[in-house]
């Protein structure tokens, strides 16, 4: 494959993975407003998270001041997404694959900033970036994070046939996700193994893709592999993986959200804003003509 | 058909049960309650119930769907469902909860690290159909491929297929009311993914755009309580009868003076009970009075509006019901010019006043709400009233309401109490926000129709059952006299049930009862025994 075709064809991939993460970032952080649905425990809750308590339990608990532990919620966030904790406590026999795989995801992304911090280095001058010691971190934790990222997609994939819990809700889509993380990850093994130069040449990649230089060459084995790992980049905003994403959500927007209306604070601005938007709910009791809004119906006379 | 039970059999269009449960399938009990022989039978459906309701999921019919008359008529509710799917996705029509349910919909890997969290589907012999992410799984392929754009091209792949047929949705319909709502599924999700949540979601859909909900919540519960003032049926001359008598009981009982105040403007307190503890235990009310007046404080009931029955079935199905209701809890405080509403002992109550309704009550509607349980807290260690915890000496276990517990955090201010004034406390196992839901919630405890009530207590309730037994493991016998303690309507509604079905009563001796009891038990101006140990 031409360099001018792989460099062509990694810009718009990452254009698309960047656009699409973007959006899909941004239309769950723009959903409204909802009514409170938290779930303890509530790790921000100082002194009281380690048993799920929450400053409902204080006497006329609005004259207190609410105090969060914001180092409690990180350190939760860490347990979660580093050891996969949830998993372990409810899910064992999934976790001794999902834990290798999503670890060696974040190995490759630790050998990406790496590289991309060498490239970055080394165009702005400084020559030792891209020194034999610096290629050999990249290469090694590439290793790591395709063997443990291969194992972990191999035994997930394993798992949606063998085990009867999950091969009843495995839909194509999530097989085709485990296959294309498994290509990516073993077509990056094989590029490895077949240079010790490896890490120099996706490095001199990364500064190709910087600075447009079309005569990039890279071995047939490692351009499928860029291209396999960036087509995954550029997949993954339209699929169920940007659960991490949601994550952030799901927690702090949801199971965390038990901020109490203030008078004339943005939260009830915002709540009044929502209730008069229109109800158009079909249901008998509604009494709804496309013009009442939620205030409308909440509050109409409903004795006979 | 149910070996094997893929996600799309929900769609296979007849009147076959898709799962049938009964109850050779459940989990066992603990002695001496653990011989199958002696599990109760289910009630018979008759000959004609099954002609006329349809009853296609699992043998149970909890919300009694007449059968159609015609294709057009299925045709037409499959229509209504079609377009309520694509409210649920609209900002107007569902700003309530669209972040929630989105999230809920468009990201779960299906892990089913939720799956063992819930009694339901443990309990029930491990049923696929009520596996957690069974029914979220079906609306999200309803929702991929009939609300979404491109659906019927991509869901396939992306979501797999689904039918939307009538029996599609009447199986779904019943299927949202196999689910407590309890979340204890959405604890587990590593995602934070929330299946209760979708439970409910579906209610409203049924109800909010088909007009489908079950009567005991709906016509007899919001309905009712929006035009007469209770759920109950008690309008407010009748409430403050029932009060008169109750205060006279507890004078005659305890030798205390007890008198409850009606509509006092500008009290400190508004205390709302449910009003089915007027009804159902009296004792419950009235030990508020006693203690609230032994305390000193400036408290009053309302008899204005719904003022006086702090029910709220809203919250389980309805959220245009749950905004009606809960307006009106507001006014009657409101118009009294209290300080702040008092929740009584209802964990529902608890849920939907306090935070469910915190985005909807805004200007001056926005009245301060607390627990009961901190206040009691607050009077019990005082000094205001004197105790002798030696009058509660006997076994003492905490039922905890889902609602208030791991709904609302509220976990410390009861336990305090009871170590206190029971010498003999034991937690359950797992307690806390760990609980298991008592097998009544999201609106169970009141629905009893055709076969419905033995689901609910011998499936629903099946890990509680068990829960209470072990807490007592080590006095068993019916030599001991033992009290589980519910502060939650709801849930003493359940656990009623539930210990009368396996006559706990006179095997275990164990009854069960509020909080604000064992108070009363233990205060020495009260100089007989205030608990009575009998069903009730």
């Amino acid at each position: 494959m031409s360099g001018s075709i792989l460099i062509v064809m990694s810009w718009a991939l990452l254009a698309v993975f960047i656009v699409a993460f973007v959006l899909r970032t941004l239309r769950i952080a723009r959903l409204p407003v909802h009514l409170r649905w938290e779930l303890a425990p509530v790790p921000h809750e100082k002194g009281k998270s380690h048993y799920g308590g929450s400053y409902l339990e204080e006497y006329e608990w609005w004259t207190k001041p609410r105090e969060k532990d914001r180092l409690n919620e990180l350190f939760f966030m860490f347990q979660e997404i580093v050891f996969l904790k949830s998993v372990w406590e409810h899910n064992r026999r999934l976790w001794w694959f999902s834990f290798p795989f999503h670890i060696g995801m974040y190995v490759l992304i630790a050998a990406a900033a790496v590289l991309l911090l060498g490239g970055g280095l080394q165009l702005a001058g400084v020559e030792s970036a891209g020194s034999g010691a610096w290629r050999d971190a990249v290469s090694l934790l590439a290793g790591v994070g395709f063997a443990l990222g291969g194992i972990g997609a191999l035994g997930l994939l394993g798992s949606r046939f063998a085990d009867p819990r999950l091969r009843a809700y495995t839909t194509p889509a999530a097989l085709f996700n485990l296959v294309l993380l498994l290509a990516v990850f073993a077509s990056g093994a094989l590029a490895l193994a077949a240079s010790q130069a490896f890490a120099g040449q996706v490095t001199g990649f990364a500064v190709a893709l910087l600075t447009a230089d079309f005569s990039v060459v890279l071995p047939g084995i490692l351009a499928v592999h860029v291209l396999l790992a960036l087509l995954f980049l550029a997949y993954l905003p339209f699929s169920r993986m940007m659960h991490f994403v949601a994550k952030y959500f799901t927690y702090h927007q949801v199971r965390w959200d038990d901020e109490p209306l203030a008078a004339g604070g943005r939260l009830e601005r915002e709540a009044v804003r929502l209730l008069n938007q229109p109800v158009t709910w079909a249901g008998p009791h509604v009494k709804s003509d496309g013009r009442k809004n939620w205030v409308d119906v909440a509050t109409e006379e409903m004795k006979t | 058909m149910s070996t094997k039970l893929r996600v799309i059999d929900i769609s296979k269009r007849g009147d076959e049960v898709l799962c049938p449960v009964g109850p050779e399938d459940l989990a066992p009990l603990p002695p001496p309650y653990d011989n199958p022989e002696h599990e109760p039978a289910w009630k018979e459906l008759s000959p004609e119930t099954k002609e006329r309701l349809v009853c296609n999921l699992d043998g149970v019919i909890g919300l009694s769907i007449p059968k159609p008359t015609d294709a057009a008529e299925e045709e037409e509710y499959v229509e209504k469902f079609r377009a309520g799917l694509k409210k649920l996705l609209e900002k107007n029509n569902n700003w309530t909860f669209l972040q929630p349910l989105l999230l809920s919909l468009d990201y779960c890997v299906n892990c089913q690290s939720c799956n063992d969290a819930c009694p339901v589907f443990t309990a029930s012999g491990r049923k696929e159909i009520y596996r957690p992410t069974y029914r979220a799984e079906v609306l999200r392929r309803l929702v991929a491929k009939y609300a979404k754009p491109g659906g019927k091209l991509f869901a396939r792949f992306t979501h797999g297929d689904i039918e939307l047929n009538w029996t599609t949705i009447t199986r779904l319909y019943e299927l949202c009311y196999r689910c407590t709502l309890c979340r204890r599924c959405a604890q587990a999700c590593p995602i934070g993914l929330d299946n209760g949540l979708i439970s409910r979601e579906l209610r409203k859909l049924f109800s909010q755009e088909l007009g489908w909900a079950p009567k005991e919540l709906h016509e007899k519960g919001t309905v009712l309580q929006l035009e007469v003032g209770s759920s109950t049926g008690m309008n407010a001359v009748v409430v403050k009868d029932n009060i008169e008598f109750i205060d006279e009981d507890m004078e005659d009982e305890t030798g205390i003076k007890v008198e409850t105040p009606w509509d006092k403007e500008g009290a400190d307190v508004l205390l709302i009970h449910n009003a089915g503890e007027i009804l159902a235990w009296p004792e419950n009310p009235g030990a508020f009075a006693i203690i609230l007046n032994a305390a000193g404080i400036d408290w009053t009931l309302s008899s204005d509006g719904l003022g006086y029955d702090g029910v709220n079935y809203g919250l389980f199905y309805d959220d245009v019901q749950l905004a009606r209701v809960t307006v009106k809890h507001a006014e009657a405080a409101k118009k009294l010019k209290v300080n702040k509403i008092v929740a009584g002992e209802c964990g529902h109550q608890h849920k939907a006043l306090m935070t469910i309704s915190d985005r909807v009550l805004t200007g001056d509607l926005a009245v301060a709400r607390e627990s009961c349980l901190p206040l009691l807290e607050e009077i019990v260690f005082s000094g205001k009233i004197e105790f002798d915890p030696s009058k509660n000496d006997f076994p003492v276990t905490l039922h905890d309401p889902c609602n208030i517990v791991r709904n609302l955090g509220i976990v410390e201010p009861q336990r305090r109490i009871l170590r206190y004034l029971c010498p003999q406390f034991r937690e359950m196992t797992p307690h806390g926000v760990d609980n298991y839901c008592c097998g009544g919630g999201s609106g169970f405890a009141v629905m009893s129709p055709n076969n419905f009530a033995d689901w609910r207590i011998s499936v629903g309730s099946r890990v509680k059952m068990k829960q209470i037994l072990d807490a007592f493991a080590d006095q068993p016998g019916p030599e001991v006299k033992k009290y589980l303690c519910a502060p939650c309507s709801n849930c003493k509604g359940q656990l009623r049930d539930l210990l009368q079905y396996y006559d706990v009563l006179e095997k275990s001796n164990i009854t069960y009862g509020g909080l604000v009891e064992l108070i009363v038990n233990a205060m020495v101006d009260v100089k007989e025994p205030f608990i009575k140990w009998e069903m009730h």
